[in-house]
């Protein structure tokens, strides 16, 4: 069995709130959270709804995993020494079917070809064994 | 936009009556600086800005602190009156990232308009450049995004503020020559500031073709990073006279602040943004009993090229949409339309936050920006940006008292 690559990059940091989400991810679904009162979809994920009803009663919602770009920046130099050497990677702002941004990368295409209300679908990145990232990549 | 602005006249009367104003400005070497610690800086800042008044250590009775970078404490602001030797009555630590130093001056001032001090000392340093280790920036970075739901992206600062450029060139048909002539201009004018880092001319090639950090951003799109220390001491035209300070004053007109959120991903649209600096700049304006035309000069917060765009046009400063070509054509330069940051901002001066921009709107209004200074200069606005163009704050400053 050839060696694992470690993977060096940040990853995020789970807080009790947030873990139906990453678990949801790792069985490659798109999970998010909508507060039962309003019936308001809302994210990043939070313990409670950022609307006026501040509701605590959240529930998840399977998303459609569609989304458009809503802005981006190919990014020539990472945030930690772990980026070092790699090609340019897309960073982008992408608003869901469901009225959400996600922030995300855009990955499977030639980071030149992005371009803003481009249609993307979500991936799935197992990049450990415990965390794995929803991506995006251009609808074909 | 229909926002109320509740308390404005009162606030303009309280203003009116306490004549609050920067008595004295300070600022150290500002550049590499690699034998000084972040305390070393606070204190030079701290005492030349004290002789600059020309008052004693003794009288003044206010500390407002920010944070550092390098040195970490849960207190700043008492760290410091313990490092300086002093014991204030009033003291405060403001972190709003590069909102700070212009909430600084409403900071003092509502501690003064209060009664919890008379004389208060604005300080903030670091060696920035020199000190931070790479756990220091990454922390740093990751600060300004949402560990959880952007940091695994490999999110940057530079690439959060390129997230907005790139929906503000979409939007506004607006161009990478645009953006890299506010950080020409910036250049030109740090020119003509004695100390200041990057004083090389700078032309829009060069900022096209440095190297790219997260598109459209390019190296000089950025700010700089320093190390240095600067100061200001507020207090009232009353208790400056009584001290015999003979530095001719600025006087605070108006304060405001606007929000739009911490995260990119909580942001809807630009508009977001814009209402945030408008909220700001309107609540300043309405406070000071003016509008964005009264501005005779105006003090930016520029960590990025794009930064100036959507500060000039949230501000009310120029139409939406426009400031690009305002910017390209030099109509922010000394001598023309709304001169900006006649320093050279963190562009090209020094990286303090907007402290440099308090001081030299100061000193603009003193009349003592030397080769810089601005005819008929009677009227500042100083604005400051925390976050990923997040957290606003805005100041106007007079050279006469409020009336």
């Amino acid at each position: 069995m050839a060696e694992e690559k470690t993977y060096n990059k940040p990853l995020p940091e789970i807080r009790p709130e947030t873990k139906p989400y990453w678990d949801a991810c790792k069985k490659h679904e798109l999970l998010l959270p909508k507060s039962k009162e309003t019936g308001d979809v809302f994210f990043y994920p939070r313990a409670i709804s950022p609307g006026e009803d501040m509701s605590e009663d959240i529930e998840w919602v399977k998303a459609s995993g569609k989304a458009k770009v809503w802005t981006f920046s190919i990014h020539h130099m990472g945030p930690s020494k772990a980026y070092k050497g790699e090609p340019p990677y897309v960073v982008a702002l992408v608003e869901t079917d469901e009225g959400v941004k996600m922030m995300t990368n855009i990955v499977e295409c030639d980071p030149k070809d992005v371009e803003i209300g481009m249609e993307v679908e979500v991936v799935f990145d197992d990049v450990t064994e415990e965390v794995t990232l929803p991506k995006f990549r251009p609808v074909k | 936009m229909a926002t109320k602005f509740p308390g404005v006249e009162d606030a303009h009367e309280i203003l009116k009556k306490n004549k609050i104003v920067v008595a004295g400005v300070g600022e150290t070497e500002q550049g590499k600086i690699p034998d000084k610690s972040s305390f070393h800086f606070l204190s030079q800042a701290s005492k030349l800005a004290i002789e600059d008044a020309g008052i004693k250590k003794s009288d003044v009775d206010g500390l407002v602190t920010a944070f550092s970078l390098v040195e970490h404490t849960f207190m700043h602001c008492t760290t410091f009156a313990d490092y300086f030797g002093m014991r204030p009555s009033f003291f405060s630590s403001v972190a709003v990232g590069g909102a700070t130093a212009i909430w600084m001056v409403a900071e003092a001032a509502m501690a003064i308009a209060t009664g919890q001090a008379e004389v208060v000392l604005c300080v903030r340093g670091d060696n920035t450049l020199s000190g931070i280790s790479s756990s220091g920036m990454v922390a740093l970075i990751r600060e300004m995004c949402h560990a959880e739901f952007e940091y695994p992206y490999g999110l940057t600062t530079p690439g959060g503020y390129a997230l907005a450029a790139q929906r503000y060139l979409h939007d506004f048909n607006a161009t990478s020559e645009q953006l890299a002539s506010v950080a020409v201009t910036m250049r030109k004018h740090a020119a003509m500031k004695e100390n200041a880092m990057n004083k090389d001319p700078l032309t829009i090639d060069d900022v096209l073709n440095s190297r790219i950090i997260a598109e459209p951003l390019h190296k000089y799109d950025c700010s700089i990073i320093s190390d240095g220390g600067a100061a200001f001491i507020i207090t009232t035209e009353e208790k400056a006279q009584e001290l015999g300070i003979k530095k001719p004053p600025a006087y605070l007109w108006g304060m405001g602040e606007g929000y739009s959120h911490q995260y990119l991903t909580s942001l809807e649209d630009l508009d977001q943004i814009y209402n945030a600096i408008n909220h700001s700049g309107q609540k300043a304006f309405k406070t000071a009993g003016i509008g964005p035309k009264d501005v005779d000069l105006a003090f930016l917060y520029d960590c990025f090229t794009i930064t100036v765009l959507l500060e000039l046009e949230g501000l009310g400063l120029v139409p939406k949409g426009q400031a690009g070509a305002f910017a390209l054509e030099g109509r922010m330069e000394i001598g023309k339309d709304l001169p900006v940051n006649t320093h050279g901002g963190l562009l090209s001066q020094a990286h303090l936050g907007g402290m440099h921009h308090v001081i030299e709107a100061t000193l603009q209004l003193r009349g003592g920006a030397g080769e810089r200074q601005v005819d008929d200069a009677e009227i500042a606005l100083v604005h400051g940006n925390g976050g990923i163009v997040s957290a606003h704050s805005s100041i106007v400053l007079g050279n006469q008292p409020l009336s």
